[in-house]
Order: C-alpha cells, then sequence, then structure tokens
C-alpha cells in the first residue's frame, strides 16, 4: 500500500504542477506536502522491512533492507531539496532570471525524477529498474538545460549522450545475464530473486562480462572514473537544488542496482572478481578526484569531483567486504545527506555573489554567516574530519583494506590527505578574506537555511547515535550485499 | 526465413553504420539510419514468423512507424527548416577511421569475446556480427563531431543491441521488447527537443563549437 501512495501523491504533484496556473504556492504547498507524505511512507516502509526482513506489493515492488535505507535516504533529500526550491526558484522569478512556467516545469521535472527514484529502487524487475533509471535521464536532462543557455544546453547533451552509452551498456549487460540463465529459449519477467535462484546455471565467462557491462553503464550514472565526465558539468549547470538530487539520491540508487547485480555474480564466479573491480573503480576515482580537487576553479565543479571520490570510497568499501560493507553502506547514507546539504548552500553562495567560480567568492562569513558555518561544517563532514560518521566509515574501510590489501589503502589514505588539503584551501578561500565591496550583508532566508540546516543535523545526531531500526536495517544489508 | 537471409539483413545493418561513419550528407546518413531501422524489424519479423507472438508483433509495428517512418521524416524536416545540407567532420580522417572499423570489427570476432558470440553455438557468426555493429556505433558516436550524426550513433547502438539480444534468443522476451519500447520512446523526445536546441544555441549542430563549459 504504502508504494502506491508514494506513487500516487508524488503523480498528483506532478499534475498539480501542469494544471496551476499563475499560483507558484500552490504548486509549491502540493510538491511539499507530497514529499512530506512519501518520507513518512518511506519509514512505515523501512519498520515493516525490519520487522518482516523484505517488503512488497504485487509481484512488481519489493523492497530489501538496503532498498528501505536508500527508500529514506531519497525522501528525506526529496523533502529537503522540496522546500529550499521554492524558495530559491521564487529568488530568480524576481529577479527575472526565470518565469512562472520554468518555475512550473522545475517541479513536474522534480516530481518525476524523484518517482522515477522510487521506482527504480523498489523494482523487482531489473529492467524495470533499468527503465526508471533511464526515466532519470530524461527528466534530469530538461533539469540540466533548465537555464536554456548554450552552457548548459551543452551540458545537458554531453549528460544524455555519455549517460545514453552508458545505460544502453548496462541494458547489454542485463540482457547477458538473462541469456545466461536461458534454459528454455525465452524468458518472462524475471525478478531479482529469479535471477539469483538461476544463478547456479549461468555460465561463468558471460555472467563476468555481464557484470564489468553492468558496472560499467550504471557506474557512468554513480559517476565512476573513467565515465565521470559528465558530472562535474551536469552538476555545475543544473540548479543548485537539482545537484543535491543527483549526488543525494541518484548516485546511490545506480549503486543499489550494481550491487544487486553483484550479488548474482558472486553466486556465479565468487566473491573476488566484483571486489576486484569495484577496488578497481573505488581507487581509480579517489586518485583522479583528489588530484583534480586541489585544481579545480568552480566550488559546484569542488563538489561534484567530491562526490565521484565518495563514491570510490564507497565501492572501496563494498569491494573490501565483511565491515568494509557496513562502514559503506554507512558512509553511502551519511554522504547523501550531507552533499545534498552542500549542494543547497552552494545554492546560498550562487545567490548572493552571482558566480560560481571560488575566485569571485570571498568573505562569505561576513556576508552570509550561517551559511558559512554551514559550509564549514558540511566541509569537514564530507572529507571524513572527526567528530562527524564519515570519519568512522573512512578509517573502518581503510582499516579492513590495510591488512588484506595495503597498497591500495595506502594511495586511498595519501589521496583523501590530499583532497582534504585541496578542498581547505578552496573553502578557507571562500570563506575568509575580504569581501567584495559591491556584495551587500543582509538577512538570510530561513528557508534556504533550514533545509541544509536539517540534514546537517541528521547526519550529526547519526554519527553519534543510530536507532535501533537502523542499525538492524544496516547489519541485515551488509548480510546480503 | 534462412539462416543465410538473417546473415545478409545483418549485413545490411552492419554497412548502414560503416555508411554512417563514411557519409558527407545528412540526407543520406538520415536515409541510411531508416533502412537500418527496416532492417531490424525484418530481423524481428523472422522471428515473429517462427514463434507468432502478439507483444513482438506489437513492438515490430511501433518500431516501424517510430524508427522508420517518424523519426527519419522528423531528422529531414529538421535539415531542411536549418539547411542543413553537409554533415558536420569527424575526429579522425577517413583512412585512420577505417583503420579503426577494421581493428573493432575483427576484436568483436576474436576469440576474446567469444563467451559473448557463443551464447547461441548456431549463431556465433550473427552474434558476433552484431557485436561488431554495436562496438562500430560507439565509435560512431565518439568519432563525429555532429550532434545529429552522434544522436544516430545512439540510435544505432540501440539497434545493434535489439538484434543482438534477437541472436542471442531474448526475442520472445518482454524484457528486451519493453526495453525497446522505452528506450525508442525516450529518445525521440531527446532527440526532436536537443538537436534543435543545440541549432537554436550554436548555429550549428557541431558539437566541438560547444566550449563553455571550461572553468
Amino acid at each position: 500500500m504504502e508504494f502506491i501512495i508514494i506513487i500516487t501523491v508524488l503523480l498528483v504533484a506532478v499534475i498539480m504542477a501542469i494544471i496551476t496556473n499563475k499560483r507558484s504556492r500552490v504548486i509549491e504547498v502540493s510538491s511539499f506536502v507530497a514529499s512530506s507524505i512519501v518520507l513518512i511512507e518511506a519509514f512505515a516502509i523501512a519498520f515493516k522491512v525490519v520487522k518482516l526482513g523484505s517488503y512488497g506489493f504485487l509481484p512488481f515492488f519489493v523492497v530489501d533492507e538496503l532498498g528501505a535505507l536508500l527508500i529514506m535516504v531519497v525522501a528525506c533529500v526529496g523533502l529537503a531539496v522540496v522546500i529550499y526550491s521554492g524558495q530559491y526558484l521564487k529568488l530568480e522569478v524576481a529577479k527575472n532570471i526565470i518565469g512562472f512556467t520554468r518555475f512550473k516545469e522545475f517541479f513536474v521535472l522534480l516530481n518525476l525524477f524523484l518517482l522515477a527514484m522510487f521506482v527504480a529502487v523498489s523494482s523487482n524487475s531489473p529492467i524495470f529498474a533499468w527503465i526508471s533509471i533511464e526515466a532519470t535521464t530524461l527528466s534530469t536532462a530538461f533539469l540540466i538545460s533548465f537555464y536554456n543557455k548554450p552552457s548548459t544546453v551543452e551540458a545537458a547533451w554531453k549528460y544524455l549522450v555519455i549517460n545514453s552509452v552508458g545505460l544502453l551498456i548496462g541494458f547489454m549487460g542485463t540482457l547477458l545475464y538473462f541469456t545466461a540463465s536461458l534454459t528454455d529459449g525465452g524468458v518472462g519477467l524475471i525478478t531479482w530473486q529469479g535471477l539469483l535462484s538461476g544463478a547456479a546455471v549461468m555460465n561463468p565467462l558471460v555472467t563476468k562480462f555481464a557484470f564489468i557491462l553492468v558496472l560499467v553503464g550504471y557506474g557512468t550514472k554513480v559517476g565512476f572514473f573513467p565515465m565521470h565526465t559528465w558530472k562535474p558539468d551536469a552538476y555545475s549547470k543544473s540548479p543548485a537544488p537539482i545537484g543535491a538530487l543527483f549526488s543525494g539520491a541518484l548516485l546511490p540508487v545506480a549503486f543499489l542496482i550494481i550491487l544487486k547485480f553483484k550479488v548474482i555474480t558472486d553466486v556465479v564466479v565468487g566473491p573476488e572478481f566484483s571486489r576486484y573491480l569495484l577496488m578497481s573503480f573505488g581507487l581509480l576515482s579517489i586518485l583522479f578526484s583528489a588530484f583534480i580537487m586541489v585544481i579545480t576553479k568552480n566550488y559546484k565543479r569542488l563538489l561534484a569531483y567530491s562526490s565521484i571520490e565518495n563514491a570510490g570510497v564507497m565501492a572501496l568499501g563494498f569491494g573490501l567486504g565483511g565491515l568494509g560493507v557496513v562502514a559503506a553502506i554507512i558512509h553511502l547514507l551519511y554522504h547523501s545527506l550531507v552533499k545534498a546539504a552542500l549542494f543547497l548552500l552552494s545554492g546560498n553562495l550562487l545567490i548572493k555573489f552571482h558566480s560560481a567560480k571560488i575566485s569571485n567568492v570571498k568573505g562569505a562569513i561576513a556576508v552570509i554567516p550561517i551559511t558559512s558555518i554551514l559550509l564549514f561544517t558540511g566541509f569537514f563532514a564530507i572529507t571524513g574530519a572527526p567528530p562527524f560518521g564519515m570519519f568512522f566509515t573512512k578509517l573502518m574501510i581503510f582499516s579492513v583494506g590495510i591488512t588484506t590489501h595495503p597498497n591500495f589503502i595506502i594511495i586511498a589514505l595519501l589521496a583523501t590527505a590530499l583532497l582534504f588539503v585541496g578542498f581547505f584551501k578552496h573553502i578557507i578561500s571562500m570563506i575568509f578574506g575580504e569581501k567584495p565591496s559591491e556584495i551587500k550583508k543582509e538577512p538570510e532566508n530561513f528557508w534556504l537555511i533550514f533545509p541544509p540546516l536539517l540534514l546537517l543535523t541528521v547526519v550529526l545526531i547519526l554519527s553519534f547515535y543510530q536507532p535501533a531500526f537502523l542499525k538492524v536495517l544496516i547489519n541485515n544489508a551488509a548480510s546480503h550485499y | 526465413m534462412n539462416i543465410v537471409f538473417l546473415q545478409f539483413l545483418l549485413g545490411v545493418l552492419f554497412l548502414t553504420i560503416i555508411f554512417l561513419h563514411l557519409s558527407k550528407k545528412n540526407s543520406n546518413s538520415v536515409l541510411a539510419y531508416g533502412l537500418q531501422s527496416l532492417v531490424m524489424a525484418l530481423i524481428m519479423f523472422d522471428s515473429f514468423l517462427v514463434t507468432p507472438n502478439f507483444q513482438l508483433l506489437l513492438v515490430i509495428m511501433v518500431i516501424v512507424i517510430v524508427k522508420v517512418v517518424l523519426a527519419p521524416v522528423f531528422f529531414m524536416k529538421l535539415l531542411k527548416q536549418h539547411q542543413l545540407t553537409f554533415l558536420v567532420n569527424s575526429y579522425l580522417n577517413i583512412p585512420l577511421t577505417l583503420i579503426t572499423l577494421t581493428v573493432l570489427t575483427a576484436v568483436a570476432h576474436s576469440t576474446k569475446l567469444s563467451p559473448l558470440t557463443t551464447i547461441i553455438p548456431n549463431h556465433q557468426s550473427l552474434l558476433a556480427l552484431a557485436l561488431a555493429a554495436m562496438l562500430v556505433s560507439v565509435f560512431l558516436i565518439i568519432n563525429r563531431k555532429g550532434a545529429l550524426s552522434q544522436a544516430l550513433g545512439i540510435l544505432s547502438l540501440e539497434n545493434s543491441l535489439v538484434v543482438f539480444g534477437v541472436f542471442a534468443g531474448l526475442e520472445q522476451s518482454p524484457i528486451l521488447q519493453i526495453g525497446v519500447i522505452f528506450d525508442i520512446l525516450i529518445w525521440l523526445v531527446i532527440a526532436t527537443v536537443f538537436i534543435s536546441m543545440i541549432y537554436k544555441h550554436f548555429g550549428s549542430l557541431d558539437t566541438s563549437l560547444m566550449k563553455n563549459l571550461r572553468d
């Protein structure tokens, strides 16, 4: 029932945005109500999963422990983004950057994007999961080109081409899993469980190829190096709230699909194959982003590279196995919340300084002090500084790996240190220093502060205290992946 | 239809992608794509003749209407509207392009990829050629500078993938059918909107002129 409510309220929000004329408040409120209901239902699903192990509705929707965690994350980030977007876009309407039609379009696409992500997480069939991820491409392409400028159209086209090729490669991988389990010349709408139970008869070589294709295909959406090239452009050109959803919601959802295929692959060819692939992609992503973050000149791109790095850390954790998987799952949760908050805060910087260039932002603490403090807090959280939870998750992943794969971990540690220094340098230069004379200090808009504050507070609380139901979900999810 | 005829059809499909690499005129490329889609529909129709299946017939009809008729007509209108007679250049010149195409085709037929081409042992040569068509399509997307060529490259990759699925024994599967229909829908919307947007903003479909994303 919860799935139907989630789908229905999001569709109602889409319809409200389409049919409403001239009243932005109606669109805002309907989206807010929808996202709030979705969050409540997400928790309801999580509690049912804790109780039953997995929870489904009809044969099409089944959620396991990791799925339940991701549904909560997507709902949480979604609600924060909806609250923030209303105010953010109103300011842009007031400045004549966009008109009311664009405001409407934004909420239509935003709710469709959220809907596609919920379906991708809860879909019981690999093919419907693929279709849902493909649907996110369509809605997000229009959100990247939202400002209808040459640079945004260019970023959207790049995103479309790279992601379409990636997803077709992922589709090819998915087909190979089906061919690998062919027994009677044709298959129906095979579920994840069906695929897993047929793993015994799969051809190991075909399965290896299939997993590589799936990893490359969905890894393009996750943003692993070297398939990441669309990411900095798309993140920096799309409206700030969409960057938050890209990094906080789409990244883990695409990761989940890879992990579901990993489970099947591990049954067919043993765990070592997928582990080494994940660890290699993870390490390369950490290494690449660490170097590029030092020299990047745009703070939204900086956050995009940080997402690539964190995707790498998660891949490393999942690749290492054991406690590394527990740490990777917790890292995934923290990253989604912190990165979403940072993207929303980057929107505040953009509103005030009218530029995404790091060199054009100086003395932010004097102009927007609350945003600056939150940005500083978010920086420490995302780079894995104590006392934030990401310090402990990174520590746990590196501790697990140092005995089994010391070379990987030493390189990752050095890269993480470099990344911290690079990120710190940029943050310091933006927050402190002499503010430009033309930028005046004004009271900060509560609704632009509240959503990131809420997300960071949740992360801080979760860093010290995890409710019992969350612990059960994390531990059970780790035992499956 | 016998296997020799299927081989012929697949050969035609492969050659249309090679033609897309070499073509200089936009209209010829669009026609080649239309022919390629028709060939794909015929290959699927052969499967329908072997095992009649209403869903498959529906998919074939959608492919014919959208890929063989609507998409080429739309592209032709777009070309006329903006008077885009000639294709934008490629990154590699013709000799280097041909060498790369040869290498990719050889790779698809190599023993390294034999696990993929021997999924159905009787279809080994067909699967190898379908795989070659996929690799060559990916190269088309990378090598061409024009947005139209890149879109045609993605659509060709989609066609090659479907044909691979058919010869891999998935033609009767709803998985392939649903995936194909959804992908067609998505790319029709994308191609319709974005190619026009690119022309509007850049006055050309040359993606190498897009240089707004540097820091």
